[in-house]
C-alpha cells in the first residue's frame, strides 16, 4: 500500500469517524428523552441527564471503532479462495498502546467523578422535614402506611416537591421496588428496612412495578401512585379510614 | 482425502478395553436411571415421610442416585478401580480408551483422546444451544401480546429459569469446549491432555448435570430465576432440588477441566514454546481455566446451601428463620461475575488469533492483549456487589464498586485496540471466520456501552431489574460471545472435519443472526428504558410494540442458527475438501495432518518462533 492511498483512506476513516460521532451525539441528545418514562422527580432529572452524558461520552469511542471497521471491510479485505499475501508486520506500537490507554483511563475517571457526584446528589437526603411512607411488600401487592397517621393505603399518594423518604420492608420474599418515573428503586427484604429519599416535581399519576423477581404473577405486581398537590394530599389523608 | 471418520474406520480396534468395550452412553443413561430409582426407594422407604422437608430430601437423593448410576454406567471410574485391585491399563486399554479404529462410536463413549472429546463437547454445545434455544422461543411466543395465552404463569417461570441456566452452560462450554480440548494441546506440541480420563470424566459429568438440568422442567415449579433467588427459591417445588443438583454436579465438571487444562498448558509445552510464543488463544484458554477454578466452587457452596435449607432445615437464605437472601446473593455474585469472563474470555482469545491468521499479520500488541485479558480476569473478582446495587446490601460500599466495575473498560478497550490492531492495513481474507469476527466487534461496542450505563449506580438505580439489563447481557452473549463461537467453528471446523463449513450458508446465517440480533434486543433496551421489568411473563400495554419486535426478531435469529445447524450437518461429509492447513497459519494444529492422528505428532516439533511470522518485511510503523 503506497503512502498516498493510506493518507486518503485515513482521511476518509476521519469523514466517518466524525458522521458516525454527530449521529451518536444526536442519538444520546435525544433518545433518552424520547423513550425513557416522563421525569416526575429530581432523581429522574439526574437519571436522563446521566444517560445523555454517558451516550454523548462514548460515542466517539464507538464511532471509532465502527469507522475503522467499516474501513477495514472497503479498504482492507481481500476476496477470493486464494490466500492473501502477508500484511505489514507491525507487532507492538508504544505510542499507540500509551495513547490508548490514557484516553480509555480518563474517559473512566470522568465516568467515575460523574457516577460519585450524582450518587451523593440521588442518595443525600436534603432533611428538611420529609414525608416518611412505610412500603411493604408481599406476593403480590404493595402496602403503604403514613407513620404518624395510622393511614394505610393500596395505592400510593405523595404530595408535590416535598421530599418523601420510603422506608421499605417485605413480608414474604423479596420484591423490588421501583418508581419508573423516579428514577428510584430498593429491593423489599424480609426482616429489613431499606430506605431511598426522592422529591416528587410533577403532579400526575405513575406506576410501581416489581422488579425483583417474587413467583407467579410477579407480572401482576403494579400499582398506581399519585402525586398530589400539599392541599390535596392533606385532604386525602383526612378522608382515609384510620386504622387502629 | 479422508475424514476423520474414515481413518478410524480403518483403524484396527486394539484388544483390550476389559469393561469399557460394553460401556457406553445407552449403559449409563440405564445406570442413571436404575440408581436414581434405587436411590429414591431408599428415601422413600427409610425417611420420615411426616417431615417437612420429606419429598426433598427424596428429590435429591434421586439426583445422587442419578450422578453415581450415570458415572458407574459410563465407566468413569473402571480405570481407578482397576487399580485398586491390582490391575492397571495396558498400553492396548489405552489404545481402546482413546477410541482407536471404533469409528463414530468412540464419540458415545468414554473415550479419552481429546479430539474426540472436542467433538463431543460441540456436540454438546450444540444440544445444550437448542434446548435453550427452544426454551428461548416459547418465551417470546408468550411475549407476542400481553396476558398469557400460550403457557401458564407457573410453566413459564420454569422456562425462564431452565433458559437461563441452560445457556449459562452452553455458552461456558460453547469455546473453552470444543476448542480447549481440541486445539490447545495441538498448539502446545503435546499428545493430549495432561489427564486424558479426567478430561473424558469432565465431559460425561457435564452429560449428567445437563440430563439432571432438563428434567427439571418436568418435576416441578421452579421459581426462582435461574439466579436461584432467594428466599423465593425455597418456595419451589422439588424441581428446585434437581435444579441444585445439577449445578453442583456441573462444577464438578468444570473443575476437573479447568485443573486439566491449566496442567496441560503449564506442563505439557513441547520444546522451545516458551510462554511469550504461545498462540494467543492458549493464554485465553489458561486465564479462563483458572478464573472458573476460582469462580465455580462458589457456586455450588450457594446451591449446596440451598438444598440443605431445603432439606436438612438450615437456614442460610430463609429470611423467617434468620437467613438472609443477601447471603446467597453475595456468594451467587462472587461466581456471577467472574463466570461472565469464563464465558468471554476463550471467545475474545480465539477471535485474536483467527484476525490475525485471516489479516496476515502478527496479533497486535501480544502484551496488551495478554495484560487485558489477565487484568480482566483479575478485577472481575472484585466487581460482584454491582449486581446488587438495589438490593439495599451495604450502600456505603456503593462508591468502591462502581470504581471496580468502571475499571473494566481499560482492559476491554485493550480488547478493542488489539483487534482493530491486528486488522490495521491487513490483507483481510474475507472467509466465514471474519465476517463472524466484525459481527463480534459491531456488537460488543453495544454490550460494552450499556455496560457503562449499568455500572453507574445513580443509572442502575433505574435500569436495574428491568429488560435493559436483559438486553444488555444478550448482546454480551449472542451478539459477542456466540458471534466468537461461530467464527472460532468456522476457523477450526476444517481441522476436525477435514472440510469446510458450508461458506454459502454460514453467510446466510450469519445475516439472519446479525439482523435478528439487533431487532430483538434493540427493541429490548427500548422495552426496559420504557419500564419493562424483567421475568415478566406478561406487560401493559404500553410495551406492546417493542415486544413484538422482539419476538419477530427473536424468530429471525432461531432461524440464522438453524441455517447454521444445517450447515454444520451437510459439511460435515459432504463439505468441500480443505486439506491440511486451508488458512495457511502458523500455528502447531495446522502443522499436523488432517485428520489428526492419535497421539498428534509422529516427532514432538521444536519450537523457535511464535506463530505470527508471515513473511513480511518489517514496516516502519
Amino acid at each position: 500500500m503506497s503512502t498516498s492511498t493510506n493518507k486518503q483512506s485515513l482521511k476518509g476513516m476521519l469523514w466517518t469517524w466524525a458522521a458516525l460521532t454527530v449521529i451518536g451525539v444526536i442519538i444520546g441528545l435525544y433518545a433518552p428523552a424520547w423513550i425513557m418514562p416522563k421525569s416526575m422527580s429530581n432523581n429522574m432529572h439526574l437519571t436522563i441527564l446521566t444517560m445523555v452524558v454517558f451516550t454523548v461520552a462514548a460515542a466517539p469511542v464507538a464511532a471509532g471503532v465502527y469507522a475503522t471497521a467499516l474501513f477495514a471491510l472497503t479498504r482492507w479485505t481481500h476476496k477470493g479462495n486464494d490466500v492473501p499475501s502477508a500484511g505489514p508486520a507491525v507487532r507492538e506500537n508504544a505510542m499507540v498502546v500509551t495513547t490508548w490507554l490514557v484516553v480509555s483511563t480518563l474517559l473512566t475517571v470522568f465516568l467515575l467523578i460523574w457516577g460519585l457526584g450524582a450518587l451523593a446528589v440521588d442518595n443525600g437526603s436534603t432533611g428538611k422535614n420529609p414525608l416518611v411512607v412505610d412500603v411493604t411488600g408481599q406476593q403480590w401487592v404493595w402496602s403503604f402506611s403514613y407513620p404518624g397517621t395510622h393511614v394505610s393505603s393500596p395505592d400510593l399518594y405523595l404530595p408535590l416537591n416535598r421530599e418523601v423518604e420510603f422506608r421499605v420492608t417485605a413480608l414474604d420474599v423479596t420484591h423490588g421496588f421501583w418508581i419508573a418515573n423516579m428514577g428510584v428503586q430498593v429491593d423489599a427484604n424480609v426482616g429489613t428496612i431499606t430506605t431511598i429519599h426522592t422529591t416528587p416535581d410533577k403532579l400526575g399519576t405513575f406506576d410501581i412495578r416489581c422488579t425483583q423477581f417474587c413467583g407467579l404473577n410477579h407480572a401482576f405486581m403494579v400499582t398506581e401512585g399519585h402525586v398530589l398537590t400539599a392541599q390535596q394530599f392533606t385532604s386525602w389523608l383526612a378522608s382515609q379510614p384510620q386504622r387502629a | 482425502m479422508t475424514t476423520t471418520l474414515e481413518q478410524a474406520k480403518t483403524a484396527a480396534i486394539p484388544q483390550g478395553g476389559g469393561l469399557h468395550r460394553r460401556l457406553n452412553m445407552a449403559t449409563a443413561m440405564i445406570g442413571g436411571i436404575v440408581f436414581a430409582s434405587l436411590f429414591w426407594y431408599l428415601a422413600h422407604h427409610f425417611l420420615d415421610a411426616t417431615s417437612r422437608t420429606y419429598s426433598d430430601e427424596v428429590a435429591g437423593s434421586l439426583t445422587i442416585g442419578w450422578i453415581v448410576g450415570f458415572w458407574l454406567g459410563i465407566g468413569a471410574f473402571v480405570a481407578p478401580l482397576r487399580w485398586l485391585i491390582g490391575r492397571d491399563n495396558t498400553r492396548a486399554d489405552d489404545l481402546y480408551l482413546a477410541g482407536q479404529g471404533q469409528g463414530t462410536s468412540r464419540y458415545w463413549k468414554f473415550t479419552t483422546d481429546h479430539k474426540v472429546v472436542g467433538v463431543q463437547y460441540i456436540i454438546m454445545t450444540m444440544v445444550l444451544l437448542g434446548a435453550g434455544g427452544i426454551l428461548a422461543m416459547a418465551i417470546r411466543t408468550e411475549l407476542i401480546v400481553p396476558g398469557n395465552h400460550f403457557v401458564n404463569q407457573q410453566v413459564y417461570n420454569g422456562f425462564i429459569a431452565v433458559h437461563g441456566m441452560l445457556m449459562i452452560l452452553a455458552l461456558i462450554v460453547a469455546v473453552a469446549g470444543p476448542w480447549g480440548n481440541f486445539v490447545v494441546p495441538i498448539m502446545c506440541g503435546a499428545r493430549d491432555m495432561a489427564f486424558p480420563r479426567l478430561n473424558a470424566l469432565s465431559l460425561w459429568t457435564l452429560v449428567g448435570a445437563a440430563g439432571l438440568l432438563l428434567t427439571t422442567l418436568a418435576v416441578g415449579s421452579l421459581t426462582m430465576g435461574w439466579v436461584v433467588l432467594e428466599p423465593i427459591a425455597d418456595q419451589a417445588g422439588v424441581g428446585m432440588d434437581f435444579f441444585a443438583m445439577a449445578i453442583i454436579v456441573f462444577t464438578v465438571s468444570t473443575t476437573v477441566a479447568g485443573v486439566n487444562t491449566i496442567c496441560t498448558i503449564l506442563t505439557m509445552r513441547t520444546k522451545g514454546m516458551t510462554l511469550a510464543r504461545l498462540p494467543i488463544f492458549v493464554w485465553g484458554a489458561i486465564i479462563a481455566a483458572a478464573l472458573g477454578l476460582y469462580a465455580f466452587p462458589y457456586f455450588s457452596l450457594v446451591e449446596a446451601q440451598t438444598l440443605m435449607d431445603r432439606t436438612f432445615s438450615t437456614s442460610f437464605f430463609v429470611a423467617n428463620a434468620g437467613g438472609t437472601g443477601w447471603l446467597q446473593a453475595n456468594l451467587f455474585w462472587l461466581m456471577g461475575h467472574p463466570e461472565v469472563y469464563v464465558i468471554l474470555l476463550p471467545a475474545v482469545a480465539a477471535l485474536f488469533e483467527i484476525a490475525a491468521v485471516m489479516s496476515r499479520k502478527p496479533v497486535f500488541s501480544y502484551r496488551s492483549a495478554v495484560a487485558g485479558m489477565t487484568g480482566l480476569a483479575g478485577l472481575s473478582i472484585l466487581v460482584w456487589a454491582h449486581h446488587m446495587f438495589t438490593t439495599g446490601w451495604a450502600p456505603t460500599l456503593g462508591g468502591p464498586f462502581m470504581l471496580t466495575t468502571e475499571l473494566i473498560s481499560i482492559p476491554t478497550g485493550l480488547f478493542f485496540l488489539v483487534l482493530i490492531g491486528t486488522l490495521w492495513r491487513g490483507n483481510i481474507w474475507m472467509k466465514l471466520p471474519t465476517i463472524w469476527m466484525f459481527g463480534f466487534i459491531a456488537n460488543f461496542i453495544i454490550a460494552g456501552v450499556t455496560g457503562i450505563y449499568l455500572s453507574d449506580i445513580p443509572l442502575d438505580d433505574q435500569l436495574h431489574g428491568t429488560m435493559f439489563v436483559t438486553a444488555h447481557f444478550h448482546y454480551v452473549f449472542v451478539g459477542s460471545v456466540l458471534f466468537g463461537a461461530v467464527s472460532a467453528l468456522a476457523f477450526w471446523y476444517p481441522k476436525v472435519t477435514g472440510r469446510f463449513l458450508n461458506e454459502f450458508m454460514g453467510r446466510i446465517s450469519f445475516w439472519l443472526t446479525f439482523i435478528g440480533v439487533q431487532v430483538t434486543f434493540l427493541a429490548m433496551f427500548a422495552s426496559g428504558l420504557r419500564g419493562m421489568p424483567r421475568r415478566y411473563s406478561s406487560y401493559a400495554f404500553i410495551f406492546e410494540h417493542t415486544n413484538l419486535m422482539t419476538t419477530i426478531g427473536a424468530y429471525i435469529i432461531m432461524a440464522g442458527m438453524l441455517v447454521l445447524l444445517g450447515a454444520v450437518i451437510t459439511s460435515w461429509n459432504k463439505g468441500e475438501p480443505a486439506g491440511p492447513n486451508p488458512w495457511h497459519a502458523n500455528s502447531l494444529e495446522w502443522m499436523v495432518p488432517t485428520p489428526v492422528p492419535l497421539e498428534n505428532f509422529e516427532v514432538l516439533p521444536v519450537i523457535t518462533e511464535d506463530p505470527y511470522n508471515y513473511g513480511e518485511e518489517l514496516v516502519r510503523s
